[in-house]
């Protein structure tokens, strides 16, 4: 079947009031007094509970009017009046007496040291300014990136005429935050091996809070509250998004004979899944016998290259499968990282085995059995959250 | 200006890099199996959720959802008008029958679309109104013999005609909730069509060439496209009703045909057509009404450099590395890894076989049409 057409799903999101205590729901509805039913938090019920309601507000919903609470992040508070009001979609979080707005979807900010990966969308005369998914672009000065063949030495008007040859628009760049200026713009760098332009892969972008530290629990759409299995992934936060954590850039070695796959996760919520090139290897596929002193030489010269190795069609198929995970994952509302990328690549891989036992009809199992989103999405979910 | 480029071009154009599209591209044109970057197979499409009746103030309207988050809403209004007849008709006298009369008009189906971010006189929207109301109005249908279809003779435009002086006229707004993340063409398609499967129109009480008169009981309307019962749909008799036309885009690489593009897919796509079928009455299979070409965006992007001529690179690489091989698909000769924007051309062999795809017996475009035809009415 080419087409599958689904019913409607309505979006089981309990509103932030119906969240609110149960003693206090008795005096709620008959209280009609109160106008237009915003969550206007009982106090006692509040400080008696002793945990906020992780509902959702609206921007310019009003969250409360008691003047007892503090106003923090992503809330607002007109000065003729005591009444806190959010300023972003997200959750409420209570912090003693501080209430803040833990937003939806933000942007990235940048701290000093992340690894990001970003697209290059303008070249000037001496920098190149790439789009990091924060909300003002980033700069990657000249004398940031590493010359050619590892040169030390000052960037002359030679490299500043040729500088689309090293990155031009358009180009996929992986780089560090070198410095945050004052108005949150970051400046990167590649000074590393590690660093510079990417190729061999595919890209993906997801959203979500990304880097941002801990928040409150619940796992939108995808797994349900009810099922139970939404309880390990509470413990990794709310909302999609690439974690801040020990380990950016790893490599995997996937099933199926596609051989080794690297993927770097950018804390900026851009995703790079690429065919692996270690050192050695990709100085041998470029000329065939090189003098070990010359071996990071032809490294380094091959950071500015933009044409593709020879991929074979395997490490492709396993490469759709990462990246198809990494959708599973955040449309979970799940985080991504190494453990829980690693434990939805197993579990697609043992998804397919079970619907390859439950098919027999040859047909149906072929077409579109790569496709995991779908109906698959849920199951593998599941299984990965199982293995935690 | 961008949004010039935007309008022209069948996406906007997302900035990918010369490696990524050669990734890509290469992917999608794997001989036999093309590797889609979602896993896909090359005819399968993304899940989309449906629903028809959702507004209340319309005669019929639908919302469809794709799986990317992209979202349309579609709604049918119906008016009576009165028919004006032209002067020479009316010179020719009572017993010259105006054409515009019995067979109805194409101006009698309006069509708006909105896009955020787009003004009404954006080429886009005018464009995409343009080519999906052309199919509907020039679906005609031949007679009403095979399925007994009397009703539909004349196609939408004859369903129109309520007598010689009055007929319908329809409005069909298309709203496109969200940003257009791919080309949105199919999503409003496949929404509008969906909208006027469940048009209903009131019944009629008066007759021959009296001033209309309608049937106060909503209960009674009739569809403006007649269904099938429930027990003949399933019996395979449905094919004997007459369809509103779905748009489908379809676009190729390499020697691959691929549906329901995503927006990296069609950015590396060799060539984008948009495809309307309809279901012919008489044979019970599709037919072809257009194919529009759209200008594929992969024009537009940068070329990649191959390492041989990369000054960056300049010692590193073996001389003998870089060998131009011929790419069937496109007779351009091109380096393996290395990125060249597509020049336009594509085989004719390539095109038949999307057309072919889309037709044949069993072939997406019946099921597509079948998927459609099950969302719930109620």
């Amino acid at each position: 079947m080419a087409i599958t057409i689904l019913p409607p799903v309505v979006e089981d999101v309990a509103p932030y009031h119906a969240d609110s205590d149960d003693s206090m729901s008795g005096a709620d509805s008959d209280s009609d007094v109160e106008m237009s039913g915003v969550s206007r938090p009982n106090k006692k019920a509040r400080t008696g509970n002793g945990k906020i309601s992780s509902g959702i507000v609206t921007p310019g919903e009003v969250i409360t009017a008691d003047p007892q609470w503090m106003r923090g992040h992503g809330t607002y508070m007109n000065p003729l009046s005591t009444s806190i009001i959010a300023t972003v979609a997200g959750k409420v979080q209570q912090t003693n007496k501080l209430l803040s707005v833990h937003p939806l979807r933000a942007r990235y900010i940048p701290e000093i040291g992340d690894l990001v990966v970003g697209r290059i969308v303008e070249v000037q005369s001496k920098r190149w300014k790439v789009d990091v998914a924060a909300p003002l672009l980033a700069q990657l000065p000249l004398s940031a990136i590493n010359l050619p063949g590892g040169i030390l030495r000052r960037r002359t008007s030679a490299d500043e005429l040729q500088i689309r040859t090293f990155f031009s628009e358009g180009d996929l760049v992986v780089a560090e935050v070198q410095s945050v200026h004052q108005d949150g713009s970051a400046s990167l760098h590649t000074r590393s091996l590690k660093y510079g332009k990417l190729r061999n892969g595919v890209f993906l972008a997801v959203t979500g809070t990304g880097g941002s530290g801990a928040s409150t629990s619940s796992v939108k759409g995808g797994v349900g509250s009810g099922s139970g299995s939404s309880a390990p992934a509470a413990s990794s936060g709310s909302g999609g998004g690439v974690v801040r954590s020990r380990r950016q850039v790893w490599t995997h070695t996937t099933a199926n004979g596609g051989g080794d796959v690297d993927i770097i996760l950018g804390v900026n919520g851009y995703i790079w899944i690429s065919k692996h090139a270690d050192g050695a290897e990709a100085a041998s596929s470029t000329t065939e016998n090189v003098s070990i002193t010359r071996m990071e030489e032809m490294v380094s010269s091959s950071i500015y290259s933009s044409q593709n190795d020879n991929i074979p069609p395997q490490t492709r198929r396993e490469i759709a499968r990462l990246t198809q995970c990494v959708r599973v994952l955040v449309q979970g509302g799940v985080r991504v990282d190494e453990d829980t990328l690693t434990d939805s690549y197993e579990a697609s891989l043992q998804v397919d085995l079970e619907v390859g036992d439950d098919d027999e009809e040859e047909d149906y199992a072929q077409e579109g059995r790569e496709y995991l989103e779908g109906a698959k999405a849920r199951r593998i979910l599941e299984l990965a959250m199982q293995r935690k | 200006m961008s949004n010039q480029r935007q309008a022209s071009s069948a996406s906007q154009t997302p900035h990918l890099s010369p490696a990524e599209l050669s990734y890509l591209y290469t992917s999608l044109s794997l001989p036999k199996s093309p590797i889609r970057p979602d896993g896909r197979s090359p005819t399968q499409f993304r899940p989309l959720t449906a629903e028809s009746n959702i507004l209340p103030g319309t005669n019929g309207s639908a919302r469809i959802g794709f799986a990317d988050g992209t979202q349309a809403i579609v709604g049918v209004k119906a008016e009576v008008e009165k028919t004006v007849l032209s002067t020479d008709t009316l010179a020719s006298g009572e017993g010259g029958e105006s054409t515009a009369a019995t067979s109805g008009h194409g101006s009698w189906v309006q069509m708006s679309i909105e896009i955020p971010g787009f003004r009404d006189d954006d080429a886009l929207p005018v464009f995409l109104s343009e080519m999906m109301r052309e199919s509907l109005v020039g679906a005609v249908v031949e007679g009403g013999d095979g399925g007994g279809d009397v009703m539909m003779a004349g196609g939408l435009k004859g369903r129109l005609v309520i007598n010689k002086r009055w007929h319908w006229r329809l409005y069909i707004d298309v709203l496109l909730l969200s940003q257009p993340l791919s080309y949105p063409l199919p999503l409003l398609s496949l929404t509008t069509h969906l909208a006027l499967l469940s048009t209903k129109l009131p019944k009629l009480k008066s007759q021959g060439e009296e001033d209309p008169f309608f049937d106060d009981d909503w209960e009674v309307a009739e569809y403006l496209y007649p269904r099938g019962s429930k027990l003949k749909a399933t019996s395979g008799l449905a094919s004997q009703y007459v369809r509103p036309p779905v748009t489908l885009l379809v676009v190729s690489v390499g020697e691959n045909v691929i549906f329901d593009p995503s927006r990296e897919e069609i950015a590396v796509a060799d060539a984008v057509l948009a495809i309307s079928v309809t279901r012919d009455t008489e044979a019970g299979n599709l037919k072809l009404l257009s194919i529009r070409t759209i200008d594929p965006p992969s024009r537009l992007t940068q070329p990649a450099v191959p390492n041989s001529e990369n000054v960056n690179m300049l010692g590193a690489t073996a001389p003998t590395e870089d060998i131009a091989v011929l790419n069937p698909a496109t007779g351009e000769e091109e380096v393996p890894g290395v990125w060249r924007p597509r020049r336009g051309g594509v085989k004719r062999s390539v095109i038949a076989n999307m057309i072919k795809t889309v037709l044949k017996k069993g072939g997406v475009g019946e099921e597509v049409l079948e998927g459609l035809e099950g969302v719930e009415v109620e």
